[in-house]
Formats: structure tokens, C-alpha cells, sequence
């Protein structure tokens, strides 16, 4: 109160306060630093083989664009379905997710896309090129010749496929079983690739002097003819009764000619099909025993499916080498030499010499080899370095009086996986479009053009000028992500039939999962390099310099105002931006 | 309604009945207490307020320079390190003029690390511009709470509601706590002089020239003049409706003492006592105990301590190369005035140590037989230290 009048009094206030606008403070003078956004590489799609796009796959999972991701999987590879359930998942182990907690279960959400596209009949909206005047013949209905096929009829090239087999699929169909693979699964896959374009003709079995006459009639040849023929043991006995290959025995079931079995029944190998005829055994009613020269870390079988094979059953007997097989009344009796680890191979997997000189006897009931596979006839085989020869990553291309011939699949990959068949298939693909278009000296700069980071993952999209093309190849890591963003949040776990339930069925072993659980899991995704509208710049920008537009970025920095604190860079979780020197910094300040 | 809560449960409540609408604090004992009952009120919905985690107090007092500039009630907590990582942002709450209010827990600073009780923390912030209210029990902090918000926002200067680490911040006691009705008649929403407005854009804290900084310096003195005017004022309010009275300076039997000793804090009661037994035995003795330290009360003190022989400071603080703070500010206010008595400082309870009514009377009768201080400050029961060059 005023003293003297009662009344309340006003405490002075004098305090700094301006009505100008603050507008004309360019503070984007002070810049040295500018801040740019740029999208980069996720390392899961340089790993995958097949460069699919995974981390924009994730992102527009998480805003339920089922349709979308799928159709985003579908321009680097016809194959969802099938890779969602088969593919070895390299993309997994370059996730920088891994880092932090567990990797993204990219292959549970691959899979989930193709399911749902499959129960809501999607009509796949890939961009399809005019058609051209050039023609291609593929030999092999494999994972690589459809491939193949599916590419260039993207690109505009009318393709004829020729497959020996009554169905198409190759591996697929008769290799993997269907307890991995359903059947269903890949005749959707195939008939869909059919509905681009492509025209696939099965019994036809073609002799080498075939070729000339296809040379006739098409501009290239694309050969993927995959390995038929089982790699021979080399030891005595071998040709006895009841020792078999195991690759056939795959074949006959897929075939529907499957009769129980009972016993014990040896195979010998430690890959994907040595694991793949021991789990169809036990499903049959007999029971397995590998037997493997090396350990089960060193067995090129792929880790789960050797874990699942000895969750149902299937027994492991490591570092034993076979040296005979003989006959005693109804048995096969296996000789096999106890081997010890001797230091280590180039590959990294453990070198192995005889332990002693004493052998151990084996007694089974029947025994089934499975140590690999070559090609069927010598013709298959791509020709060795020479005149008009040209080795790529995945294919060796050969110049033949104005014809050209494109081998690819199992017989020039050196993994021999489905992923690397349809790397293989599309290698081929961009090489003869780059032929047709600007000759063969144009295939090897525009492959490099067109890899995912450092390679060699090739990807369509990039190849095709599509949004992809604006990335940076640059791989992100974990350290350029900023975890401080994300929260631990266990992986999803793909549900599985019970060991009970696999013991007697063909039925898929893994199940599929929920929309909600596949939003869950894409949404645990960093997104390595992608922006995906979180704001985050937008939001910490002390200078209110991020503008959002209709752009594709769907903003962008304001430099009259933006002074190049850096905080957006920091700030962002994923690494979509770069901080870059100004360049007249030097001369300018 | 009364019940028996800590000291920090006091200021908990008494924030939650001023209506506060924005918390920012960051934990540290000894006032976690204070905030962690505040966030439960938020999430139990009976304080309906945002309440803002930050990774720092100076990211805390950041966020309500923030929230206050928008015109709304706000409050954080803090204590010892955390008030010394404030201090750029004190300086700026006092010149931006926010009513900003705070609990400063009293605790020492490190090292050695040390969460007891101890003024320095607080008494190092003199200079920046807030009020300063140091409490005695849990009702005084309750009560002291409320009406700092109504000053706070009458002077446009942020204030500081100061109590000591656990014996009064974790300490029950029977405390009455107001109505939600009575509060709201004493202290009602909040009317900002100035605040951020869209519809009429400005920006605040801007470059000053020589030209006005000064002046506006001044205006913030003459802001705090304003609070020792207002100060009674409020008092005088808050008794009206609440029955119970406080005061900057409390004299208690000064009138005719010889020796009057001074206190501030929780060893203000112990003192009471001992005031009380003395005077039993006929002995001249009288305690002022001081409330407010910014603004400081020079007039009063001045006129409760003119009539003494001898005046004794305990000062549970201290300003390395100089003396206690409270005694140093007592022999400012006294050196313009004739005749006035000489100033005894006693440095004791520094860092948490107990300061019984034995001390205190060990501290009278020092002050009796001596004439004159032999030093400014007197340091109580310092114990026989051995050199850490030393031990090697």
C-alpha cells in the first residue's frame, strides 16, 4: 500500500522487451557448418543380396502401408514369400539394431507382407517398362532364371523360360521341403511373375545343341541351370543298396512318393540339404544321424536349422570322417575316422586331421550322402575367362557372334543361396539391358552405378532411376545412430509348431504372426539413414530454421536462418542428415 | 486438517494449494522429498500441473524461465550442487523479473562430500536477485511456501524458500494444512504484468545498452525495497485468514537484554530453550531470529539490536577469507549507527554438525566474559586435525 493514499502501488518494472520483429537477424550469417538432409544406406540393404530396401520396408510397415512395403520388396525381389521362409537373412546380422539389443526379425515381417498380400489379393503396382524389341531365352526355372525373366520383363524384354522339370521352381520345388517351403506358397509366387509378362515352358529338357537354335531366335541366353548331379563320396561301398543321394530322396518326397520309414538312417554332410533330409526322416518315423567331418559351428547348414533339427530329434555326430561302407546281414555298417581341429581354413571354419588311427564302426539301415551338388551336364558350366568374356559379381556374360550369353545361379555364385540366385538373375537382367541400350562396355559402370553401400547388392530401383537413386552409399553404423532415441524391446519371436505336432507332419514348422506383433517389430527398427518424420530437427532447431514443404523429404532448412549449431544432425536418431564445412568458409570469413 | 509430516511434505503441500501449473526439477538429496510428493500429486491428479523432467537443475530453471515468460505459477526444487549449477540462470530469473519460486534445501557442498545441512549454498547465491526466506519448523515452512508465491508475483522477483537438510526437510511434525477454499481467497490465480503472447509478438531479455541498464538494475532494488514494504503486508493477510503470524525478524525478549544472540534456521528453536532457562536463572539474554535475508531487514535489526551490550551471530555457513555471512551482513547493517554494540561470530553445525543447547550456551558465555571479539569469526568445537601431508 501507498503510504499515503492507501492505495496498492505498482513495483517497478523496467525489463528488456522489443515488438521489432526478429526477422531481420539473418543468423544463417554466422554459419561455417551447414547442416543437409541426406538420405543414406541402411547396412541391412547392403547385406541383403538381393539389396531389397529394408529399412523403408519396416518404416511403411509401421504406418500399416502393407501394400507398399510389399510392393517395395517386389522391385528388388519376386520372391517375398518364398525368402520370407527360406533366405538365410544376412541382413540380419548387419542390423545396427543388433548393437543395441537384438537384431529387427526382418525375415518375420518379409514374410508377414507376402501373407498378407496373398489373403488380401494385392495387384502389385511395380513400374514396368515399354516394351523393347529385344528378346531373351532362360534355361531354368530356378530361383535365378525366374529371376531372370521377372527383371527383364520389367525392363521391357519379352522372356521365354525353358525348365526340364514338369513344374517350375527348380530347388525350390523339389530341394527345400515343404515344411520350410509350402508349395502353395511358391505357385503364387511364380504365377505371379507369369502375370508380368513372362512365359515359362516346363518339360521341355534341352541338349546343347539346342542353344544354337534358341541363339536363333532370341538376342540373349540367360543359363541357370543350377546343379543336378551329387557330388560322390570316393569311398568303398558306395555303391551299395541302400546308400543313396540325398538330393533324390528330397525330390521323391516333394514329388508326393513318400513311404514311412523305420531305423537308423545315417547322412552324411553338413549342409542345408544334409539338415533337410534328416528332419524329412524323423517325419517319416525313422532316425537321423549326421555325421560331419568338422564341427557344428563349421557346417554351412544355416544355425536355426540345424537347432531344429536337434530339437526334433535328428542326433549330430561331429568331426567323424567316412572311410568305408560295407554290408553285415540287413545293416550298413560306416567306418568313419574320429578327426581333431587343426588350426583353421581361409573361410574360417576349422581345418581337420585324422585324431587317431583307429576308425569306429557306424551301424545303420540305410545312409544317405548329401556333401553337395554340381552341374548336370558340362555345358552348363560358364566358360572360363577368355575373348568376349565378361565376370561379373553373380554372372559371367560371353560375347557369341552377336549373340549373348548370360550365365548366372548356383554354377557362378559363390554362396548358393535363393537370395544370391535372385542377385544373379537380376545382375543378368540390368547387364543385357545395359547391352541393348548402350553396348557391353556400358554393363560394368552402370552396375557400380548401381549398388546398395559398397556392394555388391544390386538394386532395381536404383537402376531404374527410381527415389532410391538419391541416397547416399554410405553404410550407416551404430555409432552414427543415436541410441539415446530408442528403448530395449525384446525381438519378436516367431511362433512355431510343437516339437510333438513337426514329428509327423510336412506342415509349416514356423507360423506366421499378427499385423500388430509385424507393426511392433518394424516399428523397433532404427531406419539407419532414412528419414521417417519424427521431427526431431523440426522440434530442437533453435532457430525455427526446419520448414516443413510437400517435398519428398517433407521439409527442408531455411539457411537464411539456420546458423549451423548442428543440433538437428545430433539430434536426429537416425542419421538422414549431414553436417557438412560450408564451402566459401575458408575464403569467406 | 493437521497431520504429521516431514518438512518436505510441507513444501509439497503448500505448492499443490497454490494451484502451481508448471514443476521442473531435477532429484538431489536432501529435497528429493519435496518433488518426488509433488510428482505424485500430478499423477494422482490432484495437482493439476505439468511437471517437466530435465537432465540438470540448470536445464530445470531453464524450462521455468521458459513457462514463467509465458505467464503461469511455477516452482522447482534444489539443493547444494544443483543451486550452484543454477547460478547463471538465478541471475537471469531476477533480471528477466519471473516470480519464479524455489525450495533450497540447506546442504553443504563437496568436497568432501557432504549431504547435511550447511547456509553456504544458499547464502553464496546473495547477489542474484531473489528473496531469500529461511524457515524455522514445518508449519513456518508450509505457511512461508504459499505466501511466497503472493510476494513473488506482487515484486516480480523470483524467491527462495530456504529450510535445513533433514532436520527440517526430513523431519515430522505436526503441520496444519489449509484448505484448498482458504488458500485460493489468499493466494488466487496468477496475473501476469507481462507474458509471451502470439497475438502480440515481442521478444524479451534482449541487448541493453549502458544507456538503460542501469536503470533497469535499479528497478530490480527498488523491486526488492518493495518486498520488505510488502512483505508485512502479506504477513498481515495471511494471518487474517489463516491465524497465524510470521515475520522477517522475530525479537524474542530483546527489549532489556544485554546479550542478544542471533540464529536463522532450525537452531532458532534450540535457542528458544536455552533463551527460556537463562532468562529463569535472571540472566539478560534475548535471541533475534532472522527470517528474511534478501532483501536484508536493516532497518529492524538495526532497532532490535541498538539496545544491547553485545551482540553473538551463530552463522551455520561461511565465506572462506572473510567470516560468517550473517554476521558479516549484521556488522554492515550496525558500522552507520552510533554506539552500536560489538558483534561476536560464531561459526558452529557447519556441514551438518549438531548444534545442541550446551553449544549454544557455550556460545553465551564466551560472548559474557569476553569484552570485545578477539577475531570475526569463532569457530565451536573444532577437533585436532592431522595434515594429509602427514600420513605419507
Amino acid at each position: 500500500m501507498d503510504k499515503k493514499t492507501g492505495t496498492p502501488r505498482e513495483v517497478s518494472l523496467f525489463i528488456p522487451r522489443s515488438y521489432l520483429t526478429t526477422e531481420g537477424n539473418k543468423t544463417g550469417s554466422w554459419r561455417f557448418l551447414r547442416p543437409r538432409y541426406e538420405e543414406k544406406t541402411a547396412p541391412c540393404s547392403a547385406a541383403c543380396p538381393a539389396a531389397e530396401d529394408i529399412g523403408r520396408i519396416e518404416m511403411l510397415t509401421t504406418q500399416g502401408l502393407f501394400k507398399d512395403a510389399w510392393e517395395a520388396i517386389l522391385r528388388e525381389n519376386p520372391f517375398p514369400g518364398v525368402c520370407g521362409r527360406v533366405c538365410f537373412h544376412p541382413c540380419e546380422g548387419a542390423c545396427n539394431r543388433g548393437e543395441f539389443d537384438e537384431a529387427i526379425a526382418i525375415h518375420v515381417i518379409e514374410r508377414f507382407l507376402a501373407n498378407t498380400a496373398h489373403r488380401n489379393a494385392f495387384a502389385p503396382g511395380v513400374e514396368q517398362r515399354a516394351p523393347k524389341k529385344q528378346t531373351v531365352a532362360v534355361i531354368g526355372a530356378g530361383p535365378a532364371g525366374l529371376s531372370a525373366a521377372y527383371f527383364l520383363t520389367l525392363l521391357g524384354y519379352r522372356t521365354d523360360v525353358f525348365e526340364g522339370a514338369s513344374e517350375p521352381g527348380g530347388v525350390l520345388r523339389w530341394g527345400i521341403p515343404s515344411y520350410r517351403l509350402p508349395r502353395a506358397v511358391l505357385e503364387e509366387e511364380v504365377r505371379r511373375i507369369e502375370e508380368t509378362g513372362v512365359r515359362i515352358q516346363t518339360g521341355k529338357t534341352l541338349e546343347q545343341r539346342d542353344l544354337d537354335t534358341l541363339a536363333k531366335e532370341y538376342d540373349a541366353l540367360f543359363l541357370a541351370c543350377g546343379h543336378g548331379r551329387p557330388v560322390a563320396l570316393g569311398i568303398p561301398g558306395e555303391e551299395l543298396e541302400g546308400v543313396e543321394d540325398g538330393l533324390s530322396f528330397l525330390r521323391e518326397i516333394r514329388e508326393g512318393r513318400m513311404s514311412k520309414l523305420s531305423g537308423r538312417i545315417a547322412i552324411i554332410g553338413g549342409g542345408n540339404a544334409a539338415i533337410d533330409v534328416a528332419r524329412s526322416i524323423i517325419r517319416l518315423g525313422g532316425k537321423a544321424l549326421i555325421i560331419y567331418r568338422r564341427r557344428r559351428q563349421d557346417m554351412p547348414a544355416f544355425g536355426e536349422e540345424i537347432e531344429m533339427a536337434i530339437d526334433e530329434g535328428v542326433e549330430l555326430r561331429e568331426l567323424r570322417a567316412p572311410v568305408s561302407i560295407r554290408k553285415d546281414g540287413g545293416d550298413l555298417v560306416l567306418e568313419v575316422r574320429p578327426m581333431k581341429v587343426a588350426g583353421t581354413d581361409a573361410d574360417g571354419r576349422a581345418r581337420v586331421e585324422p585324431n587317431e588311427e583307429t576308425t569306429e564302426e557306424i551301424r545303420v539301415d540305410r545312409l544317405f550322402t548329401a556333401i553337395g551338388e554340381r552341374a548336370g551336364e558340362t555345358w552348363y558350366e560358364p566358360p572360363d575367362a577368355g575373348p568376349g568374356v565378361l565376370r561379373l559379381d553373380h554372372c559371367v556374360m560371353q560375347q557369341k557372334s552377336g549373340n549373348i550369353f548370360v550365365y548366372g545361379g548356383d554354377l557362378t555364385n559363390g554362396i548358393k543361396s535363393v537370395a544370391h540366385a535372385v542377385a544373379s538373375g537380376k545382375e543378368a537382367a540390368m547387364a543385357l539391358d545395359s547391352t541393348f541400350t548402350e553396348g557391353i562396355e556400358s554393363v560394368q559402370p552402370r552396375l557400380a552405378a548401381c549398388r546398395a553401400g559398397a556392394g555388391p547388392a544390386l538394386s532395381m530401383e536404383i537402376y531404374m532411376q527410381g527415389p532410391r537413386s538419391d541416397r547416399s552409399p554410405h553404410v550407416v553404423t551404430y555409432d552414427e545412430i543415436n541410441a539415446d532415441y530408442f528403448q530395449f524391446d525384446p525381438r519378436v519371436k516367431q511362433p512355431r509348431l510343437l516339437r510333438e505336432e513337426r514329428a509327423h507332419t510336412f506342415g509349416e514348422v514356423t507360423l506366421k504372426i499378427s499385423a500388430n506383433l509385424a507393426i511392433r517389430e518394424a516399428e523397433r527398427c532404427f531406419n539407419c539413414g532414412l528419414c521417417n518424420q519424427c521431427d526431431n530437427c523440426y522440434l530442437f532447431c533453435p532457430d525455427l530454421a526446419v520448414k516443413k514443404d510437400s517435398g519428398t523429404m517433407g521439409r527442408h532448412i531455411d539457411y537464411d536462418y539456420c546458423k549451423g549449431c548442428g543440433i538437428c544432425a545430433v539430434e536426429c536418431p537416425r542419421n538422414a542428415l549431414i553436417l557438412e564445412e560450408e564451402d566459401d568458409y575458408e575464403k569467406g570469413h | 486438517m493437521k497431520k504429521v509430516i516431514e518438512g518436505s511434505q510441507a513444501v509439497a503441500e503448500a505448492v499443490r494449494l497454490a494451484r502451481v501449473s508448471v514443476i521442473s526439477a531435477y532429484p538431489i538429496t536432501p529435497q528429493t522429498h519435496i518433488v518426488e510428493t509433488l510428482s505424485d500429486f500430478c499423477s494422482d491428479g490432484s495437482l493439476d500441473a505439468r511437471f517437466l523432467k530435465v537432465e540438470s537443475e540448470h536445464s530445470a530453471l531453464a524450462a521455468l524461465i521458459g513457462a514463467a515468460t509465458s505467464g503461469v505459477r511455477t516452482f522447482t526444487a534444489t539443493s547444494s550442487q544443483g543451486l550452484a549449477l543454477m547460478h547463471e540462470l538465478l541471475h537471469w530469473t531476477s533480471g528477466a523479473r519471473l516470480p519464479i519460486v524455489m525450495a533450497e534445501v540447506n546442504r553443504a557442498l563437496g568436497p568432501g562430500w557432504n549431504i547435511w545441512t550447511d547456509q553456504t549454498d544458499s547464502l553464496a547465491q546473495r547477489d542474484t536477485g531473489w528473496i531469500q526466506l529461511y524457515c524455522e519448523d514445518g508449519q513456518e515452512t508450509l505457511d512461508t511456501t504459499i505466501q511466497a508465491f503472493s510476494l513473488a508475483e506482487r515484486v516480480n522477483l523470483p524467491v527462495m524458500v530456504v529450510l535445513d537438510a533433514f532436520f527440517l526437510s526430513h523431519t515430522y511434525e505436526p503441520v496444519d494444512i489449509p484448505e484448498q477454499e482458504a488458500v485460493d481467497r489468499f493466494l488466487p490465480s496468477f496475473t501476469p504484468r507481462f507474458q509471451l503472447d502470439t497475438n502480440n509478438p515481442c521478444a524479451f531479455g534482449s541487448l541493453v545498452t549502458p544507456d538503460a541498464y542501469m536503470e533497469m538494475r535499479r528497478s530490480i532494488a527498488e523491486g526488492m525495497e518493495a518486498a520488505l514494504d510488502l512483505l508485512p503486508e502479506i504477513e498481515e493477510r495471511f494471518a487474517g485468514i489463516f491465524d497465524r503470524r510470521w515475520a522477517a525478524t522475530e525479537a524474542v525478549q530483546c527489549d532489556d537484554a544485554e546479550i542478544i544472540l542471533v540464529t536463522s534456521g532450525t537452531v532458532t528453536s534450540t535457542c528458544r530453550e536455552l533463551i527460556s532457562d537463562l532468562r529463569e536463572k535472571g540472566e539478560k539474554v534475548g535471541l533475534l531470529k532472522i527470517k528474511l535475508f534478501r532483501p536484508f531487514p536493516v532497518e529492524a535489526i538495526r532497532r532490535i539490536l541498538a539496545p544491547a551490550r553485545k551482540v553473538a551471530v551463530i552463522d551455520r555457513n561461511f565465506s572462506f577469507g572473510a567470516s560468517g555471512i550473517f554476521a558479516q551482513e549484521i556488522r554492515a547493517a550496525l558500522c552507520n549507527t552510533r554506539g552500536h554494540p560489538p558483534v561476536f561470530g560464531f561459526i558452529a553445525g557447519i556441514g551438518g554438525r549438531d548444534i545442541t543447547k550446551d553449544v549454544l550456551e557455550g556460545i553465551y558465555r564466551q560472548t559474557q566474559m569476553s569484552d570485545n571479539p578477539e577475531r570475526e569469526d569463532i569457530w565451536i568445537g573444532l577437533k585436532e586435525v592431522q595434515n594429509a601431508a602427514e600420513r605419507s
